[in-house]
């Protein structure tokens, strides 16, 4: 049994190495697909036999993307992209990519001419997804993603494959909820070191994540906490960086909870496993909600907040808005305003993955602190 | 000038196609006030939204594009888009988006008024942005919002899937307004909406194909103020006619050699993109200066919608320009180049436009080698004045006018 150390270890050079882990996996036979943000359907992809990889891009400087992207593009699109043009992905068999922002619109389209050698697979899904119409073409979408993987992987589809798939990802969803809950209970766990664990789960099949995770929920049960900290609940399309999250240890800050597009938004919703299973994929989609890229009429997204700020008796809410993500922009102040109405403090910090100087987000959070 | 003197105001011949054009446009945003002074619902619409919809329904609705185009054309861009600033809107937001908002929190607008919606219909085949802007409208003003999702088509032909989800989303839309408005709809009046709708396309679309006469009988600048009218006023008579006009207009000026470009044209470009507003007098003029004349634009296909029937229909608002692949997109313009023998294109790279300018990069670059042009960008905003240089616009369009002329140089 690995102490908790070594699992903290272990997660955190599985989410700062990935070239390493699709080596592995390519080392293994396996064929490994990239996963665009913001939602892909792994599980089409994982019982296809494939291993999806998530693609978020990183903290590198840009330079090739910027023949193909204004500046005034998300950091994560342009990442993505250079990191493609790059090599970084060599080996990959393709890349899947959802349209569910303008810039990601844009991002298909230039990846067929900047990367030629990994093919480009969308996955266009519908925005009205909760009629029966919007499943059907969340479905129909399903069905090209799965004749392009077999296309570009020589790999068949089955109903029979994609119903233990659609098994292994409520699991894992399970998992990933439940460590939230149990993680709120540990403060010593920081912020860096959550991110690792929810950023392992982007580069490992999920059984492996979830077996992963189960240790470290069973390594924490013995664990006494000693201290309490500032809890306050992040949101946004990204957490990643070190230097920003090391912010939070650095001033005492807890992140109790996460509406973070690449952490707990990914694990909200769960397949239907009565239903057929690639009905049941589609029926998720159609479940889910309070996230920025989905139409949200009601704005029940900025409430959504507000309850998981009440329920993790957070003290404040950090945005961490990602430079140029429009969606996330005309969200916060929606966000803002029913924070202000629950009287819970919120603090905006942009961010972008080229961000090399924290002090600035520094000296606002120590400003948000004094106001908790 | 004496006391009571005036100098003569130049008056617009009342048949002529400007005089019309202008009508029209004065006539709807005076008719949407009417409807709602008059208690009935009226709507803020997205531009590509399937207008047959409510044309047919006799529901009235105005259009913040066309109204936050009209504002920063006349001088107050900057300050509404401030307003919203204020309220925490990122100055990256696009600046249609940020004037609107601010309207909607001021209520009225001196540069160019709009009543506030009952409801708002929504359609995002130009652009996702579009849903986020009119999310925050129907809650902040707590109305229905419609949503018409036609997705952007990462394929070159439009599917029968997507033909199929947006034409259930049609039929919804139409329940839905009957249910908010309390008025009817009729198949008969559709089939006559259609028909009037097709007769404008087409008196549209034929002329703003006069710019393939050399010289042209316009100035392609021209077309961004007709354009208005082929937003809001398509399903109606009195827009086929002035269309019809303008192309009989269009027709003489052509047997004349008359143009309404007042300088000798001695290059035709593409301008790609919306027209950057709060500059328009500029970057016509930097234009004008060097006799290059705008001959070819996405625009008037962007408007221009064709069609037999109702699956017909569907298709043509799932193919507007901004939701069709790089390689539909480029095989469009580049028949626009040929077919108007362009020497050049000009791309606005508009900060307020992720979707039109985030892969325009590399299609400029494919129409560029495809058609054998010079193409050159710069940077600017269709609505926020802060983001264009006029120097910057100057030496890139400079610069464009040498390659042209030495391309012509070349050929001679």
């Amino acid at each position: 049994m690995a102490t908790l150390n070594e699992l903290l270890e272990n997660f955190h050079d599985i989410a700062c190495s990935p070239k390493k882990q699709l080596n592995a996996y390519l080392k293994q036979g396996k064929k490994v697909v990239a996963c665009v943000p913001v939602y892909t359907p792994g599980e089409l992809i994982h019982s296809m036999g494939l291993v999806p990889m998530g693609a978020w891009g990183a903290d590198i400087e840009l330079k090739e993307s910027k023949r193909y992207f204004p500046a005034f593009i998300c950091s994560i699109m342009q990442s993505i992209l250079e990191l493609g043009i790059r090599g970084e992905y060599k080996g990959i068999s393709a890349i899947v990519i959802p349209s569910l922002c303008d810039s990601l619109k844009c991002l298909g389209q230039n990846w067929k001419y900047a990367v030629k050698d990994i093919s480009f697979i969308p996955m266009t899904y519908p925005q009205n997804r909760k009629p029966e119409s919007g499943k059907e073409f969340t479905k129909a979408s399903y069905e090209r993603v799965i004749r392009d993987l077999e296309a570009a992987t020589g790999e068949k589809f089955s109903e029979d494959s994609l119903a233990k798939s659609n098994e292994i990802y409520n699991e894992h969803n399970a998992a990933m909820r439940k460590l939230t809950e149990v993680l709120e209970q540990h403060p010593s766990i920081t912020a860096v070191q959550r991110r690792d664990i929810f950023k392992s789960a982007h580069f490992m099949l999920k059984e492996e994540h979830t077996a992963l995770v189960s240790q470290l929920i069973e390594a924490l049960s013995q664990v006494e906490e000693k201290k309490s900290k500032i809890k306050v609940i992040t949101t946004g399309i990204l957490a990643d960086s070190d230097g920003l999250l090391k912010i939070f240890d650095e001033h005492g800050l807890q992140i109790a909870a996460d509406d973070v597009a690449h952490e707990s938004r990914q694990y909200r919703t769960d397949v239907n496993l009565e239903l057929e299973p690639l009905e049941g994929l589609a029926d998720k989609f159609s479940r889910m909600d309070h996230c920025s890229v989905l139409f949200d009429p009601e704005k029940k997204r900025a409430g959504y907040i507000v309850d998981l700020a009440k329920k993790y008796k957070a003290k404040g809410v950090v945005v961490l808005l990602t430079k140029f993500c429009d969606p996330e922009e005309f969200d916060y102040v929606m966000v803002k305003k029913a924070c202000a109405e629950a009287g819970i403090p919120i603090i905006q910090i942009e961010v972008d993955r080229q961000m090399v100087n924290y002090e600035q987000a520094g000296t606002m959070m120590e400003a948000f602190i004094d106001m908790l | 000038m004496g006391e009571g003197e005036k100098k003569p105001k130049f008056a617009v011949d009342p048949n002529s196609a400007k005089f019309k054009l202008n009508e029209i446009v004065a006539k709807h945003y005076k008719e949407v006030q009417e409807a709602k002074d008059r208690g009935e619902k009226i709507g803020w619409c997205a531009s590509n939204f399937p207008q047959e919809i409510f044309q047919t329904l006799g529901i009235k609705v105005c259009y913040p594009e066309n109204q936050a185009a009209a504002i920063a054309a006349r001088g107050a861009g900057q300050r509404l888009c401030e307003i919203s600033e204020a309220e925490g809107y990122s100055n990256d937001i696009c600046a249609y988006a940020r004037i609107s908002l601010a309207h909607m929190m001021v209520g009225e607008t001196p540069e160019q008024n709009m009543p506030l919606p009952d409801f708002v219909l929504c359609c995002n085949n130009i652009c996702n942005c579009m849903i986020k802007w009119y999310e925050n409208i129907a809650k902040e003003l707590n109305i229905p919002l419609i949503l018409i999702d036609i997705p952007f088509n990462p394929d070159y032909e439009v599917s029968d899937a997507q033909v199929a989800y947006v034409k259930s989303q049609f039929l919804a839309a139409i329940e839905q307004l009957e249910e908010i408005t309390g008025k009817k709809w009729s198949d008969e009046k559709f089939k006559e909406i259609m028909e009037i709708s097709n007769r404008t396309s087409r008196a549209w679309l034929e002329a703003t194909a006069y710019t393939k006469y050399t010289p042209s009988p316009l100035n392609g600048f021209d077309l961004l103020n007709h354009m208005a009218v082929a937003v809001c006023a398509r399903g109606t008579v009195e827009a086929a006619e002035a269309f019809e006009t303008l192309l009989e207009e269009y027709k003489k000026a052509v047997e004349e050699g008359t143009s309404t470009f007042r300088a000798e044209e001695k290059y035709r470009i593409m301008f790609e993109g919306i027209a950057c507003w709060p500059h328009l007098r500029t970057t016509a003029t930097g234009l004008k200066s060097r006799g290059i004349n705008m001959v070819a634009t996405i625009y008037a296909d962007a408007f221009g919608f064709i069609y037999d029937d109702f699956d017909g229909l569907i298709r043509a608002y799932c193919n507007v320009p901004n939701a069709m692949n790089l390689e539909h997109a480029r095989d469009k313009r580049e028949a626009i180049v040929k077919n108007t023998n362009t020497e050049g294109l000009l791309v606005h790279t508009n900060r307020s436009c992720k979707l039109w300018s985030g892969f325009m990069y590399e299609m400029s670059r494919q129409i560029g080698e495809d058609c054998q042009i010079p193409v050159t960008s710069f940077d600017g905003d269709q609505a926020d004045p802060r983001n264009f240089s006029e120097a910057q616009y100057e030496t890139r369009v400079q610069g464009l006018t040498e390659i042209m002329e030495s391309n012509k140089g070349g050929k001679d």
